[in-house]
This record gives C-alpha cells, sequence and structure tokens, in this order.
C-alpha cells in the first residue's frame, strides 16, 4: 500500500534528501570550499558560504529536507556556526543507519507477511533507534565527552593568577578557523584579523570578553557600515560610533561636547493625541504660535547653555526646532531606530530628556559627554561619527566592511556576526546533561556486578550491560520494546521531539504491573490489552533502564523500574539484590552536573571527531549492549565523515587515511596528536553540533507518515488560558 | 490576514563556469564592453524600440545602467564595475574588460580554483605595490603649480568618450572651462581639513558647445516674466539675503495629534497671513534685499516684498539649498516668528543674464567656493553624455588632489605593468611561490595569464584592426596601422606612444604584443623635464585605476571561485 512505503522508505528517503544536500555543502567546507551564488526573487545577488543561508536559498519542497532545514536554522540561531557540518553529519549518520538496518530488515520481512504489521514494525523500530539515540547522547557521549575527550582541550584563556586572560594568538587561531570555512578564500585571513583587532579594541578590559561578544552580536547592525564599490582591503575600524544618517543640522564643536537625546518633538504642538484645542479667535491662535515659538526657542537656548552640543532624537523635529538649534550651535540628528538608541544607552547609560510641561526653567539632567561629534563621508555618503565615552566594558567602535558588490559585503557582514555568536557560546560554560558522582563509595557498594568483571573504565555504563540477561534477544522484542520505551521517556518528562502522528497514546503503552503508582489514565486504559506479555517484556525494561538511570530527574521511570523489576522476582530470582543495591548506591550519591567549561577549544582539521571517534569505539568495544554498540558505531563512524571532506584534497602524507592512522596511534601510546593545520574550533560549539544532529536524526526516525492537507496547519492554541478569561 | 503562496524551489547549478552558454553571455558582454574603449571606441545605441528615448554612449556607466543582464554570473560583474564607477566615476570599461580577459584567461588553464586565486592574488599585489612605490615607471607625480599635468588628465577623459562628439578645439574649450570649475570649487584659504565646494552643472541643450562657460556663484533659472520685476538696488557693496527652509505660503502644518477646532467666525487664514505679513515687515526693515523660499511664497507676501523693492524668489527646491546657503552664508530659516539677524547672509550682486534662450538669475558671491558649469551640446543625448563625462573628470580632478599623482594612459601603463610582473615572476618566483604552496609551471601559467588579460585589454584601444607593439626599454604600447607593409623600419612607421611620452626616434626595439618576448626589466623612464616639456600626455586617473584593478581582479577571483549558482524562481 501507499502508506506502507511511504514508511518504509523514509530512512531512505531522508538519506537521498541528506545526500542531495550534502553535495551542494560539501563544496563549501572548510578552507578549501568554494562559494555559492544565490540569486534574491529580487533580482539581488549574494555569495555565500554560510550553510545556513545555502539551505534556505534552496526553497525546498521535500517535507523531510525542511524538517532538515529547520532543525539546521535553529541551531544556528543558537550557535551561529556548524550548518555544513551538520548536514555532513546527519548525512553520513543515516547511511550507516541505513547499511546497518539492511541486514536485518530480510528477517523482518520473512516473518511479517502482511504489509501493513510490517509497516507498523518498521515505524516502532525507527522509533526505537530513535530514542536509543537520544539516551545514547545524554548518557554515553556526554560521559565520553566529560572523562575522555576533556583532557585533550585546550582554552582559549590564558592562565594567569588575575583569573582568565584572552590570549590573543590562540584567539587569532579561533577566528583564522571560522573564518576560513565562511568567507571566500582570498579574503579570509583578511577579515579574521579585522575581527581579532576590533575584538581587542573593543573591550575595555581583559575580563570583558563576554560582554563584548554579546552586545556586539544584539547590535551588529548598529556597529557595521558596508561600502560597495572599494575592494575588500579597504575595509577598516574606525573608533566611536557611527549612526547610520547624516546630521539635520551640523555645527562644527570641539571641546567640551555634551549630547542629549529626546523622543519627542521639543516643539510643543497644538494638540496632543486624545485631546481637543479650541480656537477661539485670530488672537488666540497667533498667540499661541507665539507661545510654542518662545518655548521652543527657550528650550533649545538651555541646551545650549549647558553645552549641549549634539541632539539626538527619535523622531522628527519640526523646522523650527532645527532652525533653532542652528541658531545656538547644536548639531541635530533625528529619526534615529530604537536599536541605535538602545545601543547608545548601553554604552553611555544615557536616558531620554523628558520636557517639563510647565516650568520656565529648562534644567536638563540626563546629558553625556562626548569626545567628538562629526561627519563621515564613506563613499559621497554621510555618516554621523561620534566618539561616545563608555561606561561599560565596551569601548565603541565600528566595523567599516568594504567589497565590490553589495552580496560579497553582506557575505562579511553574516560572518562577522556569526562569529560573535560563536564567541558569544565559547565564552559560556556548557552544562552536560552527565552528571558525576562525587563520593567513591558507588564502587564499593556494588561489588556483586563487578566480580566477575575486569578493570572497566565506564563503569556504570557496564554495569547496566551486566543486568542483560542472556535468554530472550533483543531482535524478537523490538517492537514492543520501543513502544514502553517511548512511555517511560514520555513520562520521565525527558526531552523528545514531538513525534508527529504516532505518539505514545497511539501506540499504546500496555504491559505495566498494576503495582505501578505512577500510572497515568493512559496506561491505565491499555492494560488489558496484553497482560499476558508480561513475562516477555521484562527483559525489554531491563534493556532500556541502565541506560536512563544516571540522570537525576529520572525518579520516575526508575520508580516504576523498581516496581517492575520485584514482580518480575518469580522469573528471577537474581535480579531482586543488585536492584536493591542499585538504589542504595543511588542514595548515597551526591550528584554533580558536569559541564564543558568556558573558553575550550581543539586544533582544527578533525581533532574533535577523531577523538571522539577513537573513545567511542573504545567504549563500544567494551560494551555488550547490541544498540547501543550500534548506534555508537553509527555515530563513530559518520563523525569521520567530516575529516575526510576536509582532507579530501590532501595528498601523500596529508591524506586521510595517514592522518587517522598516526592520529589513532597517537592515541593508543598517549602522545599528543599531531595536527597539520593550525587554527582552533570551539568543543562546545561541535559538541552542541552534535547534539543538534542526533535530535535531528531522532525527530526524522520518528515520522512514520507524511500526510499532506490542502490549508495550513492550524496552530494549536492554549484553551485553558481562554477559558479561564 | 496575510497571503500565504508556496514558494517554488530555487534553481541549483554547480560548476557555472564550465557551462557553455555562460562561457556564451560572459564573452558578448566583454564583446561589448570592449567595443567601446578609448578614444577609437565603437558607440552603443540604446533604446526600448517603443518609441522611448535613445542613450547613445560608450560610457560603461550608461551602458550597465540600461543593459538588463539576467545571468547572476554576469550580475556580479556588472554591479561590481557599477559600484566601482559610482566611486570613482572613472575606468569603468577598464575594470570590466579586465575581469572579463581574466576570467577568459584564467579558466583555460587546469588548475584549481584555490591555486587560481592565491596566484592570481600575489600578482595583484605585485601590482599595487609597484604602483604604489617610489620605484614605479608609469606614474608621473602631479605638479599643483602648472595646469599642465591637469589639462592632460581632463583632456583624457574627454577623448576617451567619443559619444560626447566634440571636435578637437571643442575638446579643448571644454577641459579649460573644467578645470577652471574645479579651481573655483577650491577654497582660498585652507586649514587642515580642506572641504571642497560645488559645482553646478546647469544645462543648455541645444548651442554650441564653445558657448558653455563657468561663472562663480550660482545660477537661478526663472521664467521672463519674473524678470520684469525691478531688480532690489544696491545700498552698499552686498546684497542682504535671507534664505527661507519652511514654507511661506501659509499653510498650518503638524498640529499635533490631537484635534483643533475653529470656532464659527474665526479664520485661520488671515490669522496666517498676518502673520506672513509681520514677517514681510520685519524682513523690510531688516534691510534685507533678497528672499529665497525652498519651498511655495504666499503671493500676498510676494506682492508685499514687492512693493517694497524686495525680490523675492520661490520654490528653489531642496538640491539648491546647501548651495545657496554656502554662497550666501546663511542660516536656513525654519521660522515664521521671529528672526535672529545672524541667520542672514549676503550676495555681493545680483544680476539677470541670458543664455541661449533660458534667462537666469545669476547670484555673485563675495568668497565662495561653488560655480555654475554652464554646459552647452547640440542634442539630448550628447549633452547627457557630456555631463557625464564632465562630472567624471571633475570627479577625477577630486581624487588626483587627495593622491597627487597619475598614471600613464593610452594602454603604456597595463603593457608597462605586465613586462614588470612577467619579469618580476620570471626572476624571482621564490619569494611568491615560498608562501603560496605552488609549483613553478603554476606559477608561469598564472602570470602568463595574467599578464594577457593586461595586454588585451590595451589591445581593446585598437579597433580599426591595427597591430599593438610594445617596446623592449619601456614596456610601453605602440599602436601601427592596418595594412601597413609587412617589413618595415618601425621607426618611420609608428610616432608616439600610447601615452605620448616617448616618439619613435628613440632608437628601440619592437616586438607584437601578442608574440612571446624574453623578460626584460621595464625601465622607470622619467627624467622630469621631460614630462614637463610634453604637453600631450595622455593621463589616467592614479586612484580610479588602482582600485579597478583591484576590483577587477577581486571579482574574477570571486566568479572563479564560484562552485555552485542558486537561483530563487520565486
Amino acid at each position: 500500500t501507499r502508506r506502507a512505503m511511504a514508511a518504509e522508505g523514509s530512512v531512505q528517503v531522508a538519506l537521498q534528501v541528506a545526500q542531495a544536500l550534502e553535495t551542494i555543502v560539501s563544496g563549501c567546507v572548510g578552507p578549501e570550499g568554494r562559494q555559492v551564488l544565490c540569486t534574491k526573487p529580487t533580482g539581488e545577488v549574494l555569495l555565500s558560504r554560510d550553510g545556513g543561508r545555502l539551505l534556505a536559498a534552496l526553497h525546498l519542497e521535500h517535507p523531510l529536507a525542511r524538517v532538515m532545514v529547520a532543525c539546521v536554522s535553529s541551531h544556528l540561531r543558537k550557535t551561529g556556526d556548524g550548518a555544513k557540518t551538520f548536514i555532513i553529519f546527519l548525512c553520513h549518520l543515516l547511511r550507516g543507519l541505513h547499511a546497518a538496518t539492511d541486514k536485518e530488515k530480510d528477517s523482518l520481512i520473512s516473518k511479517h507477511s502482511h504489509t501493513h504489521g510490517r509497516h507498523w514494525k518498521t515505524c516502532c523500530r525507527w522509533k526505537f533507534i530513535s530514542q536509543a539515540l537520544l539516551t545514547f547522547q545524554t548518557q554515553v557521549l556526554d560521559r565520553v565527552v566529560d572523562e575522555c575527550l576533556s583532557r585533550h582541550f585546550l582554552s582559549i584563556f590564558s592562565s594567569s593568577t588575575k583569573g582568565r586572560r584572552l590570549c590573543r594568538s590562540s584567539f587569532q587561531l579561533l577566528l583564522e578557523a571560522y573564518f576560513g570555512g565562511r568567507v571566500g578564500r582570498n579574503n579570509h585571513s583578511f577579515i579574521s584579523q579585522l575581527m581579532c583587532d576590533y575584538f581587542f579594541q573593543c573591550m575595555a578590559c581583559e575580563s570583558g570578553c563576554e560582554e563584548v561578544s554579546e552586545l556586539v552580536d544584539d547590535c551588529f547592525v548598529e556597529l557595521n557600515i558596508g561600502v560597495t564599490g572599494l575592494p575588500v582591503s579597504d575595509s577598516r575600524i574606525v573608533a566611536g560610533l557611527v549612526l547610520h544618517r547624516d546630521f539635520s543640522v551640523y555645527c562644527p564643536a570641539d571641546g567640551d561636547i555634551r549630547i542629549a537625546f529626546v523622543t519627542e518633538t521639543i516643539q510643543p504642538l497644538f494638540s496632543t493625541s486624545g485631546s481637543e484645542f479650541i480656537l477661539n479667535s485670530e488672537a488666540q491662535f497667533q498667540t499661541s504660535q507665539f507661545w510654542i515659538m518662545e518655548k521652543t526657542k527657550a528650550i533649545m537656548k538651555s541646551l545650549q547653555s549647558q553645552n549641549v552640543k549634539l541632539l539626538l532624537s527619535s523622531v522628527k523635529q519640526p523646522d523650527l526646532v532645527i532652525y533653532y538649534a542652528g541658531l545656538n550651535g547644536l548639531s541635530v540628528v533625528e529619526c534615529l531606530s530604537s536599536e541605535e538608541i538602545s545601543l547608545i544607552q548601553r554604552i553611555i547609560g544615557l536616558s531620554p530628556f523628558v520636557l517639563p510641561q510647565a516650568s520656565s526653567q529648562y534644567e536638563i539632567s540626563s546629558t553625556a559627554l562626548v569626545k567628538f561629534c562629526k561627519p563621515l563621508i564613506l563613499r559621497s555618503k554621510r555618516y554621523v561619527h561620534l566618539g561616545l565615552i563608555s561606561t561599560c566594558s565596551f569601548i565603541p567602535h565600528c566595523m567599516v566592511l568594504c567589497g565590490p558588490v553589495q552580496g560579497l559585503v553582506e557575505q562579511h557582514e553574516g560572518a562577522l556576526h556569526g562569529a560573535f555568536k560563536m564567541l558569544r557560546q565559547l565564552f559560556k560554560d556548557l552544562d552536560l546533561s552527565y552528571t558525576t558522582q562525587t563520593s567513591g563509595q558507588n564502587y564499593t557498594s556494588s561489588p556483586l556486578i563487578y566480580k566477575n568483571r575486569e578493570s572497566n573504565q565506564l563503569p556504570e555504563i557496564v554495569s547496566g550491560s551486566i543486568q542483560r540477561p542472556p535468554q530472550g534477544t533483543v531482535e524478537k522484542n523490538e517492537g514492543e520494546l520501543a513502544k514502553t520505551h517511548t512511555y517511560l521517556k514520555v513520562h520521565s518528562n525527558l526531552v523528545v521531539p514531538s513525534v508527529g502522528s504516532e505518539t505514545c497514546i497511539s501506540c499504546s503503552t500496555p504491559k505495566v504491573t498494576p503495582a505501578d503508582i505512577h500510572q497515568t489514565d493512559e496506561t491505565r486504559r491499555c492494560l488489558s490489552a496484553n497482560k499476558t506479555r508480561i513475562i516477555d517484556d521484562r527483559d525489554s525494561f531491563i534493556e532500556s533502564d541502565p541506560t536512563t538511570e544516571s540522570t537525576e530527574e529520572n525518579t520516575r521511570v526508575e520508580a516504576s523500574y523498581e516496581n517492575l523489576s520485584i514482580t518480575k522476582m518469580a522469573g528471577k530470582g537474581s535480579l531482586l539484590p543488585v536492584r536493591c543495591k542499585l538504589l542504595e548506591m543511588r542514595a548515597s550519591r551526591s550528584y554533580s552536573f558536569s559541564s564543558i567549561p568556558a573558553g575550550c577549544v581543539l586544533p582544527v582539521g578533525g581533532n574533535f571527531e577523531i577523538l571522539l571517534h577513537y573513545y567511542l569505539l573504545n567504549y563500544v568495544k567494551k560494551c555488550q549492549q547490541s544498540e547501543a554498540t550500534m548506534v555508537g558505531m553509527i555515530i563513530a563512524n559518520a563523525l569521520l565523515g567530516i575529516p575526510r571532506i576536509l582532507y579530501k584534497s590532501k595528498k601523500g602524507n596529508q591524506s586521510f587515511p595517514l592522518v587517522y592512522v598516526r592520529a589513532l596511534q597517537a592515541l593508543q601510546t598517549n602522545q599528543p596528536m599531531g595536527s597539520s593545520q593550525t587554527g582552533l574550533e570551539s568543543v562546545s560549539g561541535k559538541y552542541q553540533l552534535l547534539t543538534s544532529v542526533l535530535q535531528c536524526l531522532a525527530k526524522i526516525l520518528t515520522i512514520d507518515l507524511v500526510i499532506s492537507i490542502k490549508r495550513q496547519p492550524q496552530e494549536i492554541y492554549d484553551q485553558e488560558s481562554e477559558e479561564e478569561l | 490576514m496575510s497571503r500565504l503562496e508556496a514558494k517554488k524551489p530555487s534553481l541549483c547549478k554547480s560548476e557555472p563556469l564550465t557551462s557553455e552558454r555562460v562561457r556564451a553571455t560572459l564573452s558578448v558582454l566583454k564583446g561589448i564592453v570592449a567595443s567601446c574603449y578609448g578614444p577609437s571606441g565603437r558607440l552603443k545605441q540604446l533604446h526600448n524600440g517603443l518609441g522611448g528615448s535613445v542613450c547613445t554612449t560608450s560610457q560603461s556607466s550608461a551602458l550597465l545602467a540600461n543593459l538588463s543582464v539576467t545571468h547572476p554570473i554576469l550580475k556580479i560583474l556588472t554591479t561590481s564595475v557599477q559600484n566601482h564607477v559610482s566611486c570613482f566615476s572613472d575606468c569603468g570599461l577598464f575594470t570590466a574588460i579586465l575581469c572579463c580577459n581574466l576570467i577568459e584567461n584564467v579558466q583555460r588553464l587546469d588548475l584549481t580554483p584555490t591555486t587560481l586565486i592565491k596566484l592570481n592574488k600575489h600578482l595583484l599585489s605585485l601590482c599595487t605595490s609597484y604602483l604604489k612605490s617610489e620605484v614605479c615607471g608609469c606614474r608621473i607625480p602631479v605638479d599643483f603649480s602648472s595646469t599642465q599635468i591637469l589639462l592632460c588628465l581632463v583632456r583624457s577623459v574627454l577623448t576617451s568618450k567619443p559619444a560626447c562628439m566634440l571636435t578637437r578645439k571643442e575638446v579643448d574649450h571644454i577641459s579649460t572651462l573644467i578645470l577652471r570649475a574645479f579651481l573655483l570649487t577650491i577654497p582660498e584659504n585652507a586649514g587642515d581639513h580642506i572641504s571642497l565646494g560645488n559645482s553646478i552643472i546647469v544645462p543648455l541643450k541645444g548651442q554650441r558647445v564653445v558657448d558653455s562657460t563657468v561663472l562663480p556663484g550660482i545660477l537661478i533659472e526663472v521664467s521672463e516674466i519674473r524678470l520684469m520685476k525691478i531688480l532690489p538696488i544696491k545700498k552698499s557693496d552686498s546684497l542682504k539675503v535671507a534664505l527661507f527652509r519652511v514654507s511661506l505660503s501659509g499653510d498650518l502644518s503638524d498640529t499635533g495629534e490631537g484635534s483643533v477646532v475653529v470656532s464659527y467666525g474665526v479664520s485661520l487664514e488671515n490669522a496666517v497671513l498676518d502673520q506672513l505679513l509681520n514677517l514681510g515687515r520685519q524682513l523690510v526693515s531688516d534691510h534685507v534685499d533678497l528672499v529665497l523660499c525652498q519651498k511655495v511664497i504666499h503671493p500676498s507676501l510676494k506682492q508685499f516684498l514687492g512693493v517694497h523693492r524686495v525680490l523675492a524668489i520661490d520654490r528653489v527646491g531642496a538640491a539648491l539649498m546647501e548651495p545657496l546657503s554656502k554662497v550666501t552664508g546663511t542660516q536656513p530659516i525654519g521660522s515664521l516668528g521671529s528672526i535672529s539677524p545672524s541667520s542672514y547672509g549676503s550676495v555681493k550682486d545680483l544680476c539677470t543674464a541670458k543664455f541661449g534662450f533660458k534667462w537666469f538669475f545669476h547670484l555673485i558671491p563675495n568668497k565662495a567656493t561653488v560655480c555654475s558649469l554652464l554646459l552647452c551640446n547640440r542634442n539630448g543625448t550628447a549633452w547627457d553624455e557630456l555631463k557625464l563625462t564632465c562630472q567624471t573628470a571633475l570627479h577625477v580632478l577630486q581624487l588626483t588632489i587627495k593622491e597627487p599623482c597619475v598614471l600613464l594612459g593610452g594602454g603604456c601603463t597595463e603593457t608597462h605593468l605586465a613586462a614588470y610582473i612577467r619579469h618580476k615572476t620570471f626572476n624571482d618566483p621564490e619569494s611568491i611561490l615560498k608562501d603560496s604552496g605552488c609549483t613553478s609551471t603554476e606559477l608561469q601559467l598564472i602570470t602568463e595569464a595574467f599578464c594577457t588579460a593586461l595586454e588585451s585589454l590595451t589591445g581593446s584601444l585598437e579597433h580599426d584592426g591595427g597591430e599593438i607593439l610594445t617596446d623592449m626599454k619601456y614596456g610601453h604600447f605602440w599602436s601601427v596601422q592596418a595594412d601597413s607593409p609587412s617589413i618595415v623600419n618601425w621607426p618611420d612607421l609608428l610616432t608616439r606612444c600610447g601615452c605620448g611620452l616617448h616618439n619613435s626616434r628613440e632608437e628601440l626595439n619592437w616586438s607584437f604584443l601578442r608574440t612571446s618576448r624574453h623578460p626584460f626589466a621595464p625601465l622607470p623612464c622619467l627624467p622630469h623635464e621631460a614630462v614637463g616639456s610634453a604637453n600631450n600626455l595622455t593621463l589616467d586617473c592614479f586612484t580610479a585605476k588602482l582600485s579597478g584593478l583591484q576590483v577587477a581582479v577581486e571579482t574574477a577571483n570571486l566568479i572563479l571561485d564560484l562552485s555552485y549558482v542558486i537561483e530563487d524562481k520565486n
């Protein structure tokens, strides 16, 4: 049937889609990557190596492709980097998954000849794998990153006694690598140098790097000016703030220059909103006019007397105000955008002055000193150039970005903005969901489990695999396992991507004993369905448990599990002591969350990928759970896809296989990994990318049907709140 | 409710440069721009076939602005050139042809884009550092104590635009005018910060070119009837001027967001008119002789002022406000009430003048850097072209003030530069190879492609089937007429090189540009006395050409780097 076919092909289709995207994207990856030219419907042309932009420009029709692009763009919004790697990695994962499941499929088909049944079987199977991916990410991956990978981390900060200081040379290497993948080959070193200079010039003190990266990221548009028609090498940094408009009136001034800003017209108007002005006589009109004039004059005079030389206004001021400003030696800049105003407020902490309604004294409290205020002419266009005196750790500077065409200028702007986003992430700690135990008791409290094991680096994970009973094959119970698993996941409040038409409810989650006090209505309803299979399913419960048990918030899963294992005592008595031991252990432990500290970097050229690949393989070797092994293997192998592309054009000694072998040898003998490329990349960025991809893949796998509808899907409103009203 | 429409998927093409269609369109574009290049360039007539205006031109700015280019790659190229022209006015065709040549030459080579781009960039930096260096053999410093070089520069700009249809005499006339107009915009006593004034080009179509003239101050066109009004009597050595930004028509604008209720019997019109007449009285009592207004002046006020022998000119327009404020030294007035005496300005004199069929008020300034260039040409299209050319020439002069040197024109800079690059990469390839990681063969190939691009650019100067030669001493450009005898004594056939610096009697060796030569170091050939005496040099703007060179190579690199083109079909 059609439905069956649609579902059957889901991984295969996803793979095809991902491969199509990969071919486009892989041409732009890394320092050797090339440019893509995009045209907009308006006829503008845009140059880009930015994966996110390319994917958006494609306007893909295929629903799965759109899911992928949506995942990429949400990832980009967060981190500002990694769109191309995202697609490549996703493609490799799908490829691995496809290859791994191909073999098993045959046996599955022979067992279930009914196509409809087979369809659901496959769906459940994909869903199971998708859950396994997520659990693998939160449990194994985080652990491997924290325990194994972290010893290879370098830091962008140079350690000193006075706290952390940004190390300029490392910073430069980081930027060079970043721009190597984002702007054209002939400009990347220039742009990265520009960015590096800019960052250090803006930073008031060594500790201000986090604040600077945040502010520039937020106000990026206001802090740079694009100029077309000049060679890129004419780009430069100007000290001070450049406003994207001209003076309405300019009076040269020097010395003690103060600025003030208003958000309303200075000239009083006849009537304000909501009021009525009644004119009874011509004389009244003339007096009012006169009064308005005199008042405007007085305000401008008082501004001048307080040494205000520049008036910034968010609204257009009447001619009268401009005239008196000119007479009193005040320069005026009108129609500032709210973004510009908030940026100025952020830098100098100045608030707008409010016009006094009645008093004849116009004492303006909020003025600020500026170093200079002059016009700046770039390509015969005039801008306002202000030497603001900063009160925060950001010293205002602007970037003038030149390029022969607008498309190139925009590319550089986009890359620079992305770089600030990346830095913003880098300067923050990234929490991992994996927790480390601070007490050592756990190892001694469970001697029972480990007694017939060799020494292990990953005790907790392995302890999970021990509990796997020898009887009962995984393949047999896969479908049920997936269902049960989903149930557990959903009710344990873990982050699970929405699963489209197929939710845990429609799939039914039976097989839970009445002893479970945490049951919800849904499960109770389903209970009657197949009570008989409880005994068969316990294996799968045990299977799924070890991978989730170590997260602290999973108490609910644990609780239900606990109940289950007790009821299963009859079948397998030996399990009870183990369970109890585990519970004791948990009680005695205190958990602390692990994290990737701020500023962690690794050399570029696939270092992160090869390292993680190596450690994942190590883990997989010791792991006996078949699905964890499978997922681990797939992820580990997919990781190599990226360095493979990076080294594609290299020959001889620098070809990928040789680099790979050398790296593995170095790791096995505990020697430092040599890298042929200089440059650093953010670990947290890479790690976030990895998790985003796994989540995206999990999302794709859980979709079993794509239903085409004629109208837009209706938004689901929060009905409760409306009812309350 | 917003209407949502499904977006069509985009069209994605890989390796765009290898496509035959792209190559063909590129070569068509190159054909168009190359045939326009130089003094003997062919003109292009642009029209829409529906009876719209016809544009006859050979200038890149007019040509590219009217040409509708559809292919994204060509769009990149043309916008790049247009952006360059809007920055520097000059060297647009140079940039366009060089860029096309580079792409064409370089993509023939079977090298990776990385190598191409890297080496192109290296060669470009060789060029720019040579052109900026003191030893540069194709650069002449500008001596501002004499007008000779500046005049040569302006004349070169004029002669390179054949669509202006100027005779030799007219070229001389116009170039003197342009130089004079430019000199009038330079302030007499300049401090640290020089700000140049404006020269306003006033159109006068249908007149003889030699009737063109330059006047200090501003010309305001008026209808004949208004001239019947009596001019103000000069009471002192200057006339007092008031310049209004605000409308004097008596309209009541901006009463606020609320509503204004006017009681029965109250006439706002009268109130406002009263106000205007009060203003008029103040102007009269302040002894203002001339009232200028950006917007409209109420007829009653105009009449009132006329009665008091104050001349009122309204509807001046926003464009003239800044120069008017500069010429008269006024503060544009934005008030209908009390006017501060400090906002009045003055002009030395005011007179009426008739040029062609048009009447003008001529505001003669006391001391200001504003002048009017009355430009005449026989017909509309030729005038448009001449106006563009004059703007280019004025801009080129401004750029030359900032960077006081000029480059040799007539193709000599390009051939000289090519000879220099060939020599440099032949004798010292290590310096380039060491930090680029390329092989010497690759370098040789790219150098050849780069230099040929420069040389065939100069080849575009020749449109009549003549041959191009270069001498083996200075590396200058020489052209020889078509159908010249095959075995000849070159000095008899050649007269002067492209820029006019050398003549054929200097015992030089020549070689055809298209044949291969042994690399040689072109001599920096400038004994300064020779430069001083040569008053017929062809010169190019240094800043514009340097930037054009950079933009051309950068754009070519950009296009060579493209691996995909994604066309949004929405």
